[in-house]
């Protein structure tokens, strides 16, 4: 309902404007920097800036006490592929892979379970919609460490799930489920849903229903029907989803740090160590900086999809 | 296939997808009130953790700490991103491309490149002129860039969905630029700012990570309270913490909803 408005006061604003250009404020540009500025200045200066901040540090040489030092150097990279003083070893490099296979897991999983709710959203009655849609989201309003205390509650060794998955073999008696691998993925799609939710939403609500009656009338069984009519329409929605689900996943730090145990360790928490206890700068700056490069990709995709999907806005709230 | 079958499979899921996302809240309301040091038996009813959390010195600093940083950052926030929405609607037809960019890149950042990069940057720059030392001030700056973007999308989104007509007639009534912003756009989007506000809030709240890094000895807040209490292990103190910041939340989340309903009501009265 309001997308329509939308596109018809667009439509509307554009062709006013080209008509009379000159009967808009004098001072265009100054109006157009007078609201934009703080929040840009503030943007640059405080985000933008810092980032680039780190991203020097990761050509710096690490001097003593982690702090980096002036000559630059490609040592960070080299010690976060695995050469360190005493040759190579792949610790970092598992931590790099781990990564990586637990966000692709996890994200597969949060498309798994909110491809259907947002469907089901969709075709609950419309004054039923935003409480659901709410009711989603608002888990994800209360604290990530909060969440995680939660999980660590449920499957701690003692616990009925802890006890029922040891009575079913899974694990052995007396130990929990958590700290695992397990548990990190179970925290990870916990906290990631409602942002597969919200985009496949938005796509849902504009879904053609046309197209799938035609899929029919043509007699395509229900699989072929969502392969050629569903899915090709909700697919902005799925990779605006699977952006912001893997690039925070990616570089997550709280969920494996409490949920999981030394061995679940994933690329946040290498970073994080090298700022704090192990105190090599250059080294972390080198981790996040594969994080910002991942982070970039992810906006480059976002904003096709934000274009495709229209209301952009609605899809990251 | 029956679609009747599949209707009631999706209502299955939906509650089965309920319980997950609620259980662990549920979980730590929980065994907040049990009455022994466990996390996993549940022995009897009590309000000692709640007892214990009020006389507290440490806690109700942290708390202290906390509603300072999202109050103040809110704040900020909330006049910042509105310019920046509005600025972001008026010129959308210009080509700001980049501003997009600027406006996504806090949102999607990973929190942890975030916060070290803040972290690094004020350590840096107070190790060389011994401004921007790391406390409560570095930690509302640093929320207010993330909160920013929030509240400029919300806003914007809130002006795509007005009339444009409004403008024009505001216009052809030969009201001034600060006559069309007290008389006609700040009340409209009151109900945007307000919850825009409380957005911004929860948003603060929430945060754990880039609180944090950009935390310095003397702000401890709530989550870097419990952080450091469940380093230790965790103890059922913490659970009635998180428990009333859960309350909390649900408040908050109960006030935006009324809020949405209310501008919802709104349109449909006027037609």
């Amino acid at each position: 309902m309001p997308r329509t408005q939308d596109a018809r006061t667009q439509g509307a604003f554009a062709t006013r404007a080209s008509e009379s250009p000159k009967r808009r404020e004098p001072s265009h540009f100054g109006h157009l920097m007078a609201v934009i500025s703080p929040g840009v200045i503030w943007i640059v200066v405080f985000l933008v800036l810092p980032s680039a901040y780190l991203m020097t540090i990761a050509f710096m040489t690490n001097g003593t006490y982690g702090l980096p030092r002036m000559p630059l150097t490609l040592e960070a990279f080299k010690e976060l592929a695995g050469f360190g003083f005493l040759g190579w070893s792949p610790g970092n490099l598992y931590t790099l892979i781990r990564s990586i296979w637990q966000t692709v897991l996890s994200t597969s999983l949060v498309i798994v379970m909110a491809y259907p709710i947002a469907y089901y959203i969709t075709r609950a009655p419309a004054r039923m919609r935003p409480l659901m849609l709410l009711a989603v989201v608002v888990p994800s309003w209360t604290n990530q460490v909060i969440r995680a205390i939660g999980w660590m509650n449920i499957l701690s060794p003692g616990s009925p799930v802890s006890d029922l998955a040891a009575s079913m073999g899974l694990i052995p008696a007396q130990m929990g489920l958590f700290p695992s691998k397990f548990a990190v993925v179970v925290g990870l799609v916990y906290n990631f849903m409602p942002f597969m939710v919200l985009p496949l939403y938005a796509v849902f609500e504009k879904l053609d229903y046309a197209q799938i009656d035609a899929a029919r009338d043509l007699r395509a069984g229900p699989i072929r029907t969502f392969i050629h009519a569903v899915l090709p329409q909700t697919l902005p929605g799925l990779l605006a989803g699977t952006v912001l689900v893997s690039i925070p996943a990616f570089g997550m730090y709280v969920i494996p740090e409490l949920l999981g145990g030394g061995k679940s360790m994933m690329l946040g928490n290498l970073v994080a160590r090298q700022f704090a206890a192990a105190s090599n700068w250059p080294l972390g700056a080198a981790g996040a900086l594969i994080m910002i490069i991942a982070t970039l990709l992810g906006l480059l995709v976002l904003r096709r999809m934000g274009k495709k999907l229209g209301g952009d806005s609605q899809v990251v709230l | 296939m029956s679609s009747r079958g599949f209707h009631r499979g999706m209502r299955a899921f939906w509650y089965v997808m309920l319980f997950f996302l609620y259980a662990p809240l549920a979980v730590v309301a929980l065994y907040s009130f049990n009455s022994i040091n466990s996390s996993a038996v549940f022995a009897g009813v009590s309000l000692r953790w709640y007892a214990q959390l009020f006389s507290d010195e440490t806690i109700l600093n942290a708390f202290y700490n906390s509603l300072t940083l999202a109050i103040t950052s809110s704040i900020i926030a909330t006049v910042i991103g509105t310019l920046l929405g509005y600025g972001m609607y008026t010129y959308r037809n210009r080509r700001l491309g980049w501003l997009i960019w600027l406006v996504y890149l806090p949102i999607v950042m990973p929190d942890i490149v975030y916060g070290i990069s803040q972290m690094s940057f004020f350590t840096s720059i107070s190790n060389a002129t011994g401004l921007f030392q790391l406390g409560l001030g570095t930690m509302v700056i640093a929320h207010v860039s993330f909160q920013v973007p929030f509240v400029a999308l919300l806003i914007y989104s809130r002006l795509v969905g007005l009339d444009a007509m409004l403008f024009e007639a505001c216009h052809d009534l030969y009201a001034k630029g600060w006559q069309r912003a007290w008389y006609f756009i700040l009340p409209t989007l009151r109900p945007a700012i307000v919850s825009s506000f409380f957005l911004a809030f929860t948003l603060s709240i929430d945060d754990f990570v880039i609180s944090f890094f950009t935390s310095g000895p003397e702000s401890v807040t709530l989550p870097i309270f419990i952080w450091s209490a469940i380093k230790k292990g965790v103890t059922p103190e913490v659970n009635a913490i998180a428990t009333l910041m859960i309350g909390a939340v649900f408040a908050a989340a109960v006030i935006a909803l009324a809020f949405q309903y209310v501008r919802a009501a709104r349109p449909r009265a006027a037609d």
